[in-house]
């Protein structure tokens, strides 16, 4: 069985390599060291690329069974699993011994020049199958029927370190959806109500990238503890007055974090408000200790999305969540402050981060509103249940409703005024 | 600007006629708190309680460097201690 990653209709024949080296320049080729590997090898060696077979009859009819999160031979039933990637790869340990950033080959950085479709040869009878990697990661053979999986981590980002398999179930995921809808009914858009049909609910893996870090991070600002309060008469009021002591506050802290989880697809990174991604973006976390090593089998039947961002752009988005964390891990040593902190500085070493690429598991529920051109997301944590969603609203409906409380709490304020008078 | 306000609302010698507020103010919030709970815009993953953190004892001290003899105000201004996301200058 072979894969040819190449182009469809790219020529198999050594590419020209431009104008002729001088001699010195084909020495110092020859004498240079070969690229580095990965920081953390993952591939799944013990996977061929193309064609995953049942270990126990050979078949590959082969897919994930979201009851038991195992992968079943739909052949002889035969059912087994791929190992925690983070016992196989140790990626638990030493968080608090990391130097630099360590990049496992799932998250390497993608190639400009590398496409999302990839072509490979059916190892049942030899045709060619077109793979559109950006939406999936199997085809069917159209020929012999035989699956055909990637496995092979290309540099289009396509392929990650690790897949936590799907454990809700489409009919689970349906009454989620239906349950978080059916309490958000009164004010919904009609239009969102009539053509909601959450059986449309889609399986999708996202890609994210899954930190661990060690860093440091320093706070300086300005706290004040009260020292007296009082209050004055003016006319017919009190007035309330209070003295106070200034101080300049600092604080640091060092802290690790383990599995820190951030998107990996730009445009679900984006979270300003044309978007609803912050649904997306809100049932995190997974429990992605639980994640296996990648095999494109649990993928079957389900949609997926490519990660297109690199770990050099992410930098900022992770220091500005370790920052985040070090501002929280210090609040609870601010509490003889009783007029409160302002933090007017900030500072922060990460002293090292080793950063995993994974696909975890969504059900997705969309909704055009055509109105606004808003995609509303209904998302559910396809691990843990939790459910998040976008309603869209009956705009006059939700005016008429805060009309009408305006207009009762107005008219007992004028009861009470009349009555004070 | 709202100290201000609430002053001359409280200083008039009639009944307290900022009680006439209350009709918008509870139209505005009504509005808003229903746009929240089906949009949800305000939600996000709270990675600061929710990721596995280990972190060793706060380091940190005080030093005082002024004294506020007579303030109305009942808090620090700009207290931003709770609010873990918004970001200040960054020291390099």
């Amino acid at each position: 069985m072979t894969h040819d990653a190449q182009p469809p209709g790219e020529k198999r024949s050594s590419p020209f390599d431009g104008p002729p080296l001088s001699l010195e320049e084909e020495l110092a080729a020859a004498r240079a060291e070969p690229e580095p590997g990965p920081d953390i090898a993952t591939v799944n060696e013990a996977l061929a690329d193309g064609v995953n077979r049942c270990p126990k009859c050979g078949s590959t009819d082969v897919r994930l069974r979201g009851s038991t999160g195992n992968l079943v031979c739909l052949f002889c039933r035969n059912e087994w699993q791929e190992s925690r990637v983070e016992e196989e790869f140790g990626l638990g340990e030493g968080i608090d011994e990391l130097q630099g950033t360590v990049i496992a080959g799932g998250a390497r950085d993608i190639s400009a020049d590398a496409g999302d479709v990839i072509t490979m040869k059916c190892g049942g009878c030899g045709a060619e199958v077109v793979v559109d990697t950006a939406h999936a990661m199997n085809a069917r053979c159209h020929w012999c029927r035989h699956t055909l999986n990637v496995n092979q981590q290309t540099s289009n980002g396509a392929v990650p370190d690790a897949v936590l398999p799907f454990r809700l179930t489409h009919a689970e995921a349906v009454e989620r959806i239906r349950e978080f809808a059916s309490k958000r009914r009164l004010f919904a858009h009609p239009r969102f109500k009539k053509e909601f049909v959450p059986e449309n609910v889609l399986g999708v893996y996202l890609p994210y990238l899954v930190i661990d870090a060690r860093a440091e991070a320093a706070y300086t600002g300005r706290g004040e503890v009260q020292t007296r309060r009082w209050t004055e008469k003016k006319g017919d009021n009190t007035v309330t007055y209070y003295s106070a002591d200034v101080f300049r506050v600092d604080r640091s802290v060092s802290f690790t974090v383990d599995d820190l989880t951030i998107e990996g697809a730009a445009d679900r990174a984006n979270f300003d408000s044309s978007t609803t991604n912050n649904i997306i973006n809100t049932i995190l976390p997974f429990d992605t200790k639980n994640a296996v090593q990648w095999n494109s089998s649990y993928l079957v039947g389900f949609t997926s999305e490519k990660r297109d961002l690199d770990v050099d752009g992410l930098h900022p988005v992770l220091e500005d969540q370790l920052l985040s964390i070090g501002r929280s891990q210090v609040e609870g040593s601010l509490r003889e402050f009783d007029r409160g902190v302002r933090w007017e500085q900030e500072q922060l070493d990460v002293g090292g981060s080793r950063w995993v690429s994974m696909y975890l598991p969504v059900w997705l529920y969309s909704y055009q509103q055509e109105s606004t051109g808003m995609l509303h997301y209904i998302a559910v944590n396809a691990r843990t249940g939790e459910t998040m969603g976008s309603v869209p609203v009956s705009q006059w409906r939700l005016v008429l409703a805060a009309m009408t409380v305006g207009t009762v709490l107005e008219g007992i304020a004028g009861f009470l005024l009349v009555a004070w008078s | 600007m709202i100290d201000l306000m609430l002053t001359v609302l409280a200083s008039s010698d009639g009944p307290p006629v900022w009680l006439l507020a209350a009709g918008p103010a509870g139209a505005v919030a009504t509005y808003w708190a229903l746009y929240r709970y089906y949009r949800n815009t305000d939600k996000s993953h709270a990675f600061e309680r929710d990721t596995l953190i280990e972190a060793k004892p706060v380091q940190g001290g005080r030093e005082k460097i002024d004294h506020i003899s007579r303030t109305r105000m009942s808090s620090i201004d700009g207290d931003n201690s709770r609010k873990h996301r918004a970001r200040v200058q960054r020291l390099r």
